[in-house]
């Protein structure tokens, strides 16, 4: 491939393209932009002979045309998406070559939860309640409903549907790009499969010989790791644990605790969250009772097997909030921060993972006036920290916790600045009555959301189009 | 995919001769020999590749860059919502492309189960419901409504309704998009009727021993046979009769039961009759509703020798209906006391019928809990049909969709895994009893009782 990469005097040529009938001219430094392997980088390298014919491609000569301006200036033309499907140009573009350009240009401008407007909702065509969902990084979308999995793509459009055995999923997570790890509240065990096959490939239950209270396990949560899976175990008589999983041979490689799930203290955990930098495990629990909310924090070294930090609400009086015990916790993996969110006040506090202590928590308080009439202490908080912003789900109602521009977020040296997030709604009153936010997950730059009994997964999305609407006379 | 496109290049360059010029109502457009050749030996497209210099067609341009486009990359772009179905139907057949637009929109193996919503509805005119529906493989549709059968064409976008000589169709049977096999069970013969001239190519009649007039029960065909259910007027005797498909000649008989004293099981026709291909065996269920409950019987008829394979005696939960799913081997039915989903595996059967003739239950309830049989007919009324991988039941007013679970071969003790999922929103369920399913094309159709419309199911596709 080498020899065909072009010398500089050669970028700036012209080439004439026939495509279907029309012809286009365009240099070899723009074909040449589509990466080397595209068929149009290729078409470029043949010799140029003066006068010849210009090179026939038997394609549709509109598209081209789309697909020949996202190469010149790298982005789509506005008006492209009214005259063509996107599925219609991935394919166009799967045959030139230039498909990683279209997927980064089709992109939605980057997530920023104080300017986010829901775009589209994904129903899928039977039993359109989700039970759960995962979100990728490209911004595909698995929603599992009714025992099934409804794949989306990058650009959401449906791809096909894979129904497992199982009757609910109630945890689902990307084991590898295509293989699923799920979980059901009514079934025990972990349940791999293959998304792309649809296949069943296997089961891992947490069993004990000496242990008989140790059966039917059901997984309450799962967390992903370059090699193992980290899942939460639940049993029946509440007996609960932390397995980790090697991922290649899908066996169990080492139980992190046992805990006898008598009291808030030690019930299982119901979320995992692994941290990258560090390849600390962080579990929470959190129940909600008479007295309010009441759970745990903990961290273990997967090495060690040993609890590295651990705090309990409502703990000790050390606490500087005591009495306001969390209603959720999420981990900002990219810097290292835990956030929890207060459940009787509703102020965000965060904590840096690298200089845990006693109280680590920094406390921000609600300064936006138009939020001061909120009640708190509901049943439904959901927390989800994505792209540096905190997204918090109270009721149906969503907002977001998000850092003003230029101020570092990890110098905590000396002095703790008393505010350093704001907090601002997301969505609109009509939004909010829609349903109770029982999920909310980030994925590419698309923010999900779902709902009690609701059918289909909300997708939210930041834009540059302003979304004028002339009004009628 | 970029090393085939390069292929296809290397190809398209080195013959650079092929490239072909056409003028189309003064718009020209270039495209390749091999292009146009996909249309077809005998269309316009391939002549018009043939001939010389001067390539005029006093068509419209932009219908025909939408069937280019469809020529070469197989699917239609997405700018046909702005043309009318009709339009570019009239203008496929003048290029001769009909074919390959409906093996674009229609295809049947772009049939998703699991996809289907309730997206359009055919009304029907006139007051009368619909009694039964019979589709195509590349989903055209019959509907018999009253004494009237209203055909719709495989775009679903044209119809024409002819008269027939029942009060009531009660079983249609859709031999070509233009030629249907009606019947009733209460009126002499089978007619074969040609939908588009509206009239009745010919009636097919059983001579029973009680000389008196036969009614249809049930149609079935496979690839070379046409099947029939016959009952005699007086209700003592029934056969089933083979008719060649071709020349509609009558070529074996089979089952055929005269009753004299009180057998009951011999007084029951067969009421659906399905080809099994895979295993060369027609299915013959019927069943009978009397005092001491619901009796049936599911035969499995040899068509060559007409003898009976093996058969099903259903005395407990007899089902309410059955069919069989070749793909899967295994025949499904739904419970009329239970209401629930049965399936028997299909390979499993010969050796049920040899060592006890009857007692041993093939049968393994798919809802998991068996229900108490409290001597309600929940099941009744319910229809289960197959199609590809998957198995559709009907229950009121809404439709299970059962699929089989690809379990890895370890799971083989818990024997096959079926699981349900209930079609539709939530706005879709609870609505008027089902009362017929057809699948044509990449389509469901669904009829309901007391409304005089075909609801049609289809995935959420390109093009229209």
């Amino acid at each position: 491939m080498a020899d065909q990469i072009p010398n500089p005097s050669t970028l700036g040529r012209r080439v004439n393209l026939n495509v279907g009938g029309k012809l286009f001219e365009t240099t070899v430094s723009t074909l040449h932009s589509a990466g080397p392997d595209s068929l149009l980088a290729a078409l470029s390298n043949r010799p140029f002979l003066p006068g010849s014919n210009p090179i026939f491609i038997d394609r549709d000569p509109e598209i081209f045309s789309v697909l020949l301006s996202l190469l010149r200036c790298n982005r789509l033309p506005s008006a492209t998406l009214r005259r063509f499907s996107i599925q219609e140009l991935a394919e166009e573009a799967l045959y030139y070559g230039v498909e990683s350009r279209l997927r980064s240009a089709s992109l939605p401008s980057p997530l920023r939860g104080i300017d986010a407007a829901i775009v589209d909702t994904i129903r899928p065509a039977s039993d359109a309640v989700p039970s759960t969902f995962s979100a990728g990084e490209d911004g595909s979308l698995w929603i599992a409903h009714g025992g099934q999995i409804s794949i989306y793509d990058s650009y959401l459009s449906y791809t096909a549907a894979v129904r497992t055995h199982l009757d609910d999923i109630t945890s689902i997570c990307r084991v590898w790009p295509e293989i699923a790890a799920v979980g059901s509240e009514s079934k025990s065990g972990l349940h791999i499969y293959d998304l792309s096959s649809g296949r069943y490939t296997g089961s891992v239950h947490w069993t004990d010989q000496d242990d008989p209270r140790i059966f039917k396990a059901r997984v309450s949560a799962i967390a992903n790791s370059p090699d193992s899976v980290f899942v939460s175990f639940d049993c029946p008589h509440r007996e609960n644990s932390v397995l980790v999983i090697d991922k290649s041979t899908l066996q169990v490689s080492s139980e992190l605790t046992r805990q006898s799930g008598s009291a808030a203290k030690n019930t299982v955990p119901g979320k995992l969250t692994w941290l990258p930098e560090t390849g600390l495990i962080i579990g929470s629990a959190v129940s909600c009772g008479a007295f309010g909310y009441s759970g745990y924090i903990r961290i273990w070294d997967p090495r060690s097997k040993e609890v590295v930090w651990e705090t309990n609400e409502p703990g000790s009086g050390r606490s500087s909030r005591f009495g306001d015990s969390f209603a959720d916790i999420d981990v900002d993996t990219d810097d290292s921060i835990l956030f929890k969110i207060c459940s009787k006040s509703g102020d965000l506090a965060m904590a840096d993972i690298r200089k845990l202590g006693d109280d680590p928590w920094v406390y921000m308080e609600d300064t936006n006036p138009s939020l001061k009439e909120a009640s708190y202490g509901e049943n439904a908080v959901h927390l989800h920290c994505y792209k540096g912003q905190v997204f918090v789900g109270k009721d149906g109602r969503l907002e977001v916790w998000s850092s003003q521009k230029g101020r570092e977020i990890s110098d905590t040296e000396n002095q703790r600045p008393e505010v350093r997030f704001k907090r601002n709604y997301v969505d609109q009153v009509e939004d909010a009555e829609r349903g109770m936010i029982n999920r909310i997950e980030g994925g590419g730059e698309r923010l999900f959301v779902s709902r009690d009994n609701v059918e289909g997964i909300e997708v939210w999305e930041s834009s540059n189009h302003s979304g004028i609407i002339p009004v009628s006379p | 995919m970029s090393s085939i496109a390069m292929q296809s290049l290397k190809l398209e360059s080195e013959l650079n001769n092929d490239v072909v010029s056409i003028n189309v109502g003064g718009q020209i457009f270039q495209t390749t020999k091999q292009t146009l050749t996909q249309a077809g030996p005998e269309s316009l497209l391939s002549r018009i590749a043939g001939t010389g210099s001067d390539r005029f067609v006093d068509r419209d341009p932009d219908h025909f860059s939408l069937l280019l486009s469809l020529l070469r990359s197989g699917t239609l772009p997405s700018k046909v919502k702005d043309f009318d179905l009709r339009d570019l139907i009239e203008e496929s057949r003048f290029y001769g492309l009909e074919s390959l637009l409906t093996s674009s929109l229609t295809n049947p193996s772009h049939f998703d189960g699991f996809a289907l919503q309730n997206s359009s509805v055919l009304p029907l005119n006139g007051r009368d419901c619909p009694s039964v529906i019979a589709s195509t493989p590349f989903g055209s549709l019959h509907v018999s409504h009253g004494s009237k059968i209203t055909s719709f064409d495989w775009s679903l976008t044209r119809k024409s309704t002819i008269l027939t000589q029942f009060t009531a169709v009660d079983s249609l049977l859709a031999l070509s998009p233009d030629i249907a096999a009606a019947g009733a069970t209460d009126f002499s013969g089978l007619q074969i009727l040609d939908l588009h001239e509206g009239c009745v190519k010919q009636v097919l009649n059983w001579e029973n021993s009680t000389r008196s007039g036969s009614t249809v029960q049930a149609i079935g065909s496979s690839g070379e046979f046409l099947f029939t259910s016959f009952e005699s007027s007086r209700r003592n005797s029934n056969s089933i009769l083979v008719y060649d498909l071709n020349t509609l000649n009558p070529v074996i008989e089979i089952g055929r039961n005269e009753i004299f004293g009180a057998d009951l099981d011999s007084a029951i026709p067969a009421t659906k009759l399905k080809w099994v291909s895979s295993y060369g065996l027609l299915m013959a269920s019927g069943s009978h509703s009397g005092l001491s409950g619901v009796t049936g019987s599911i035969r499995f008829w040899d068509i060559r020798s007409g003898n009976v394979v093996f058969e099903l005696k259903e005395k407990v939960d007899c089902f309410a209906d059955v069919c069989v799913s070749d793909n899967l081997n295994v025949l499904f039915k739904v419970g009329v006391n239970s209401g629930e989903v049965f399936s028997a595996d299909l390979r499993c059967l010969g050796s049920v019928n040899n060592d006890a003739n009857d007692n041993s239950n093939p049968w393994v309830c798919l809802g998991g809990r068996r229900k108490v049989v409290n001597g309600k007919k929940e099941g009744f009324g319910c229809k289960i049909e197959s199609h590809g991988n998957q198995v559709f039941c009907s229950k009121g007013g809404d439709i299970e969709l059962w699929s089989e679970v690809a379990m890895a071969s370890e799971k083989t003790s818990e024997g096959r895994v079926f699981r349900k999922n209930l079609m539709g929103r939530v706005k879709d369920t609870g609505g008027l009893r089902i009362t017929n399913l057809a699948f044509g094309g990449n389509k469901m159709f669904v009829i309901r009782k007391d409304q005089q419309a075909v609801e049609i199911w289809q995935g959420l596709s390109r093009g229209f």
